[in-house]
């Protein structure tokens, strides 16, 4: 067994199998394949419950991924935010000092979540230009 | 409608995303429709070998205790210490899993693994022993629940 608390290398590493296999628009591929059959959750969860689905979905999963974040949500305004001070998951990766990490491994969350939201009626901004040091924003609005 | 604010320090929580092994099933089943049975054993020993090098390092200074601890430490990180049981001798060491917890937390998912599930196992233990001293045979392995019983010995 792979452990869940292995997931993240071997998820890095399968972005550069696939990327050996097809190019990155494999890659790309396979991540809309992700979000149209892996989180669900998400989905299900704005649907019912609007923009607090997000506050729902993401303080379950950060929570149970033991992230550094801050996380607000202001239904008045219809805005939804996470600012992430250390990425659990990229941040592993670069603690991890015998692999690399996948080049464009923080793209997967721009492209897995915009998918969802954006099919829902909402913008989805998402700012990556931190991700080198873990750290990244994201935020849902109407 | 208030404002909610939620601020989380890493040392806040244990690491332990079980819907990672639901992902993890997702990525076997596609590379095996996508591409091929043989791309899912390929990638597995591409992965193996490159995050697993420095349990293979120590596999090869310190025997098969090695694998022991690696599968302890594991079980115990997913709060399933009691499904794993081991029989351990330097030139040999068996594995009786009672119960996988990724599958089960798949089945609570109600998700059904891919059909190709075990080569998590089976694929990941044989790279782990190549240019070792030793080697691995996946002895059994129910598809139901995750169970099996795997040996690593000398050659």
């Amino acid at each position: 067994m792979i452990s869940c608390t292995e997931f993240i290398p071997a998820y890095s590493e399968l972005f550069k199998y696939i990327e050996q296999k097809g190019g990155e628009d494999a890659v790309l591929e396979y991540w809309e394949h992700i979000s149209r059959n892996g989180i669900n959750q998400l989905r299900d969860l704005v649907e019912e419950h609007g923009i607090r689905g997000c506050y729902l979905y993401w303080s379950h999963t950060l929570n149970e991924e033991a992230a550094d974040f801050t996380m607000t949500l202001d239904e008045e305004k219809d805005e939804f935010e996470i600012i992430m001070h250390y990425c659990p998951s990229k941040g592993r990766l670069l603690e991890i000092d015998h692999i690399e990490p996948y080049h464009n491994y923080c793209k997967h969350c721009d492209v897995l979540y915009r998918r969802v939201l954006e099919s829902l009626g909402y913008k989805y901004f998402y700012d990556m230009s931190e991700c080198d040091k873990a750290r990244c924003r994201l935020k849902v609005t109407r | 409608m208030a404002k909610e604010v939620m601020e989380r320090k890493a040392s806040d929580n244990k690491y332990l995303h079980k819907d990672f092994h639901n992902i993890m099933n997702l990525g076997i089943e596609y590379i095996h429709e996508k591409y091929s049975e043989e791309s899912v054993r390929e990638y597995l020993v591409q992965f193996a070998s490159a995050y697993y090098a420095p349990l293979k390092r120590s596999i090869i200074d310190k025997g098969l205790i090695a694998v022991k601890e690696h599968y302890e430490k594991i079980y115990a990180a997913e709060e399933a210490s009691e499904a794993i049981s081991f029989f351990y001798t330097e030139d040999e060491l068996m594995i009786n899993v009672d119960k996988c917890p990724a599958v089960t937390h798949m089945q609570n998912s109600n998700i059904s693994p891919s059909e190709l599930y075990h080569e998590l196992t089976k694929t990941v233990n044989e790279t782990i022993c190549e240019n070792t001293p030793f080697s691995y045979e996946l002895i059994a392995y129910d598809s139901e629940t995750g169970a099996s019983t795997e040996r690593f010995y000398r050659k």
